[in-house]
């Protein structure tokens, strides 16, 4: 037995003249050279190289085509069409890449509404320092309906960051006591991102507020 | 070189077909049709008839073999299934139940 191939011993590789016919599942990279008909299941990469051909419905981590794929592809990190790629099949994946000279027909779904929430709370566990400053800053945070910490959090990651901002105000409003005072321009801060909705809606609580309002600005637009 | 291997966390189920090398290092079941050569190595699992040209054989094998040139069972292997070949090697320490025929003419 070659002792060479034993460098590839975590790699499979299906060859320029192999054909498998059937179910193909495991828990390491693929690199298809040749012809897989039936169905793949992987928990990480899939490599359709350039003289590869799958037929098949696909469920891996990752996928990089370069080769030909007929069949629907889901993906939990990423879908990657490559100059050479051609594909004709659904991908289901948070994200999906589809560079010039890439031939692709099919529907893209680029991630549900779950995968989405993983994102976030990923972005937001990789980040604990950007979240724990917004936190540590509210002092009212205790006061706060627990609901609302969230969308503080979510916001400045998210396009979604203008929506958030009536019901911090909202909660404001309620209280007008000194505690309040400490509050609004915490939750402020998402809002500057258009000042004049911002200019409208907060000047009734407390102007001076706004002076510390003003000085986040710098943080909320660097991340958006 | 062979350039497909099944890698040791790999199942498949189905047919494999074609005409270079194949190293099993995973699970096959099914039926392997190639014109070359098949290893399968001591962590490879096949439940498949096979034919091909050549077999070496370190792990477990359960299916009937057909070999156009030459079978080779290596020590520590399994191999339960009748084998059809020309040349068969049985190595010291093999385990073999099965029917061997030769193809010898008179």
């Amino acid at each position: 037995m070659p002792v060479s191939l034993k460098m590839f011993s975590n790699k499979t590789v299906i060859g320029p003249s192999i054909l498998i016919n059937g179910r193909l599942s495991g828990d390491e990279d693929l690199t298809v050279r040749g012809r897989v008909e039936g169905e793949i299941a992987l928990s990480r990469r899939l490599i359709v190289e350039k003289s590869g051909i799958v037929k098949a419905n696909v469920s891996v981590k990752h996928a990089i085509i370069s080769g030909v794929v007929v069949g629907n592809i889901t993906a939990t990190e990423c879908v990657e069409l490559t100059p050479g790629g051609r594909m004709v099949g659904d991908i289901a994946s948070p994200r999906v890449i589809i560079v010039d000279g890439a031939s692709f027909r099919g529907h893209i779904l680029m991630g549900d509404v779950q995968t989405l929430r993983e994102t976030r709370e990923r972005l937001e566990a990789a980040k604990p320092t950007a979240t724990s400053q917004v936190l540590a800053s509210s002092r009212f945070s205790s006061l706060r309906p627990p609901s609302v910490p969230r969308l503080a959090l979510g916001s400045p990651l998210s396009p979604l960051s203008q929506r958030p901002i009536p019901r911090p105000l909202t909660t404001l409003n309620a209280p007008s006591s000194p505690a309040s005072a400490e509050a609004s321009p915490e939750d402020g801060s998402p809002s500057d991102n258009d000042d004049a909705v911002v200019a409208d809606k907060p000047l009734p609580p407390e102007p001076p507020e706004f002076m510390e309002a003003s000085k986040r600005k710098i943080i909320v637009k660097k991340k958006k | 070189m062979a350039n497909t291997i099944i890698g040791s966390s790999i199942v498949i189920d189905g047919e494999i077909s074609g005409d270079e090398d194949l190293v099993i290092q995973g699970t096959v079941k099914g039926r392997i049709s190639l014109k070359e050569s098949l290893y399968v190595e001591s962590s490879g699992i096949v439940e498949a008839d096979i034919d091909t040209q050549n077999v070496e054989i370190a792990g477990r094998v359960t299916g009937n073999i057909v070999a156009s040139d030459k079978v080779e069972l290596k020590a520590d292997c399994r191999v339960i299934g009748d084998i059809k070949s020309p040349r068969i090697l049985i190595a010291d320490g093999a385990a073999f139940k099965g029917n061997v025929d030769m193809d010898i003419k008179d």
